[in-house]
């Protein structure tokens, strides 16, 4: 028949494949990457969690007292002096020894080795912070056998009592035992 | 024939053109996993790596404890109490004891300091940090050494690492009590 002619239409072969299940992402070596990452990353955000800075103004000056850190008239503010040894002759025992800027002076002994009476020392810097309120600045004097845990320990008293500016001091004067 | 209702008898079996997939659906998995990746992500940064937390070494406690500040540059020391280790790269200086009697390992360790300090751009020599991370049992003459060298260096900013526990005074009462 002349003149006939079949309407376009897409290519019959294209149709004639047979349905299958809808093709999904292969997702597993991702699975498998994400699962290697997460716990790595999970144990990197627990050890920064736990771990935490304690930080201060340094005013240590290679053990005479020094210059710099949190400014201000540095003769006229607190001091903790930490102690560890025994000398009459040098009026040190073992223990703290809280110097107002006057000339008061409260001696805390210590309550039995290496066990120093942080409690009262507490009380008493609640007590000073009363006395001192317009004052936030603080100087640790360390005496070098003091161990690393009793002055974390007392600066941190300190802050917590509202001395947030501590200054760590060497003894001025080097002794002999 | 009266219709039992208890019996598969009569009833209708559907047979379906597609098999189901028995494979399990994992996607929505996949999207909590990438949620977590993302936040885990942001939240760990190089700083808390380089001040973290070492196992063999007995950290002192805190109540009170104060964020690094943002953007710092840390000089990581880890003294131990038979070693000092310097920098991220833990470079072994000595002894601790060396610090304090040999001007050598003394001279070593500000010119550590000295070249970590100089590699810092001078607009954030300011936010330098030296973190000291030492034992808890550790004498404090020789930390003195260590914020003397680093604050002689010119690191305005010196952070004790400690680990937190908040009420370490009840407990230590208790313990001196005892």
């Amino acid at each position: 028949m002349a003149g006939y002619r079949r309407p376009y239409r897409p290519s019959e072969a294209r149709q004639q494949k047979g349905q299958t299940a809808p093709q999904e992402p292969d997702l597993v070596p991702i699975m498998n990457l994400f699962l290697t990452i997460i716990p790595f990353l999970m144990m990197m955000i627990t050890i920064s969690v736990s771990l935490m800075a304690l930080n201060f103004a340094s005013d240590a000056g290679g053990g005479a007292g020094g210059s710099g850190g949190g400014g201000g008239n540095q003769d006229k503010i607190l001091e903790i002096h930490l102690m560890l040894r025994q000398s009459e002759s040098l009026e040190l025992f073992p223990g703290m020894e809280i110097r107002e800027p006057g000339s008061t002076i409260h001696k805390l002994p210590w309550l039995s080795e290496n066990v120093y009476d942080f409690h009262s020392l507490n009380d008493l810097l609640a007590r000073l912070k009363e006395k001192y309120s317009e004052t936030t600045e603080i100087a640790v004097v360390v005496h070098p056998d003091v161990l690393y845990d009793t002055l974390i320990r007392t600066i941190d008293l300190c802050k917590t009592n509202g001395f947030v500016t501590v200054h760590y001091r060497s003894p001025q004067a080097m002794y002999a035992y | 024939m009266s219709f039992n209702s208890k019996t598969n008898k009569g009833r209708r079996q559907v047979r379906r053109k597609v098999q189901d997939s028995k494979q399990l659906s994992i996607t929505s998995l996949l999207d909590v996993l990438t949620i977590i990746l993302v936040f885990l992500i942001k939240n760990v940064s190089m700083e808390a790596v380089k001040i973290s937390e070492l196992p063999d070494m007995i950290y002192p406690t805190t109540m009170s404890t104060d964020k690094l500040m943002e953007n710092a540059m840390v000089t990581p020391v880890k003294l131990y109490m038979h070693k000092v280790l310097l920098g991220v790269e833990n470079l072994t200086l000595g002894t601790p004891k060396d610090i304090v009697e040999n001007q050598e390992t003394r001279r070593i360790m500000e010119a550590f300091f000295l070249t970590d300090y100089d590699a810092i751009p001078e607009d954030k020599k300011r936010e330098a940090c030296l973190v000291v991370q030492a034992d808890a049992q550790l004498p404090c003459g020789y930390i003195t050494q260590i914020v003397s060298v680093g604050t002689s260096v010119g690191y305005e900013n010196i952070y004790f690492a400690t680990l937190e526990e908040a009420d370490w005074l009840r407990t230590y009462s208790s313990a001196s009590s005892q």
